[in-house]
């Protein structure tokens, strides 16, 4: 194996383990639909909660979890102006789910000419996980905004502080994106 | 030659004890306010629709019993007392236990087996502290022994991340 090679090679393990390290990598995208009109909402409110199922036994109905994302969650639409209401007279009714998977990514160098550098053929293998919020015109019953992040969770469920951080700032990534809702 | 013979056979042993203690993961969440010195006694919540999901599980004979005595010998460790048939008990204590088949850093399948334990309130039925056990379990589910080994070091690690009661 030449030097470059080599170099090459721990530059690129340096920035796959910087990818999944966490935090700042989560994709984060939205969908709005074309009827929903965002100056009219101005009140939101909890759906009823079905059985939170994630896919992944530790976090399926933790309220540790589940709770955290809640908060995260009104914290963000209290600062973007809205107002919590009742259930039954509320404009928006908000909705969670969580996903967790395991995902299967080729290292990034074998890619480059389709070989595997030094027969070295090992994937990644991690834990991803998506958060999608929901917000349905309570009136129309539709579908009004969704927001969701996906992004590594290596390590991020067995500790509590970490996964509060990254539960922190995928609401607030994903929040910014609501269009907004009056001046 | 010889030193070779001796050096694979070396390899091989310690390959080999590897794969039998491969680490479970161990950790927990918890509320972070919790008086713990408030609850004295547990018993068992009212059982789960499948407190052991997977067929394989539910198969072995041993496997509640090993599980429940267990969690009991860590909660008394802890200082709780298991409370008595005509008291109301501070906590209720569920389990559930699953297995995955999951891929291993070099893509090779293995079945990863989880187990959690939920420590919840009796009064508010609020959860106030869930631990849990996961790692390769392919080795245990052939062999109970193994699988008791397992358990032990699981709940027993587990365990040690419930907040002290003072």
């Amino acid at each position: 194996m030449s030097a470059a090679t080599r170099l090459s090679r721990v530059a690129a393990t340096g920035i796959a383990a910087l990818a999944l390290a966490g935090c700042a990598t989560f994709r984060v995208d939205s969908y709005l639909d074309r009827g929903a009109d965002f100056m009219r909402y101005r009140t939101y409110a909890w759906a009823e909660r079905g059985a939170f199922e994630t896919g992944d036994p530790r976090l399926d109905n933790n309220r540790f979890f589940s709770q955290r994302v809640e908060e995260a969650v009104d914290l963000q639409l209290t600062a973007r102006g809205f107002e919590k209401a009742s259930r039954g007279d509320a404009d928006l009714l908000i909705r969670i789910h969580a996903r967790v998977d395991q995902r299967l990514e080729s290292a990034a160098l074998d890619r480059i000419d389709g070989h595997c550098i030094d027969n070295d053929c090992r994937s990644l293998v991690y834990d991803t996980g998506t958060l999608l919020v929901d917000m349905t015109d309570r009136r129309t019953n539709r579908l009004a905004w969704r927001g969701w992040a996906e992004g590594s969770l290596d390590g991020v469920i067995d500790d509590q502080r970490w996964m509060e951080i990254v539960i922190d700032e995928a609401v607030a990534r994903i929040l910014a994106r609501v269009p907004r809702n009056h001046s | 030659m010889r030193p070779h013979i001796y050096r694979a056979t070396l390899i091989a042993v310690a390959a080999l004890t590897l794969a039998g203690c491969a680490t479970l993961r161990v950790s927990s969440h918890t509320d972070r306010g919790l008086v713990w010195s408030k609850y004295k006694t547990f018993d068992w919540g009212p059982a789960d629709p499948l407190p052991a999901s997977d067929p394989r599980l539910e198969k072995d004979p041993d496997f509640h019993d090993r599980v429940a005595g267990a969690i009991e010998k860590a909660m008394a460790t802890h200082g709780f007392e298991m409370s008595a048939r005509s008291e109301e008990p501070d906590l209720l204590i569920h389990y559930h236990a699953n297995i995955t088949a999951r891929l291993d850093t070099d893509r090779n399948r293995y079945q990863d087996g989880t187990l959690v334990v939920d420590i919840v309130d009796a009064a508010s039925n609020v959860l106030l502290w869930r631990g849990w056990a996961q790692g390769d379990i392919e080795g245990a589910l052939r062999n109970s022994g193994r699988m008791r080994r397992r358990i032990d070091e699981g709940v027993g690690r587990m365990f040690e991340t419930l907040p002290e009661r003072r």
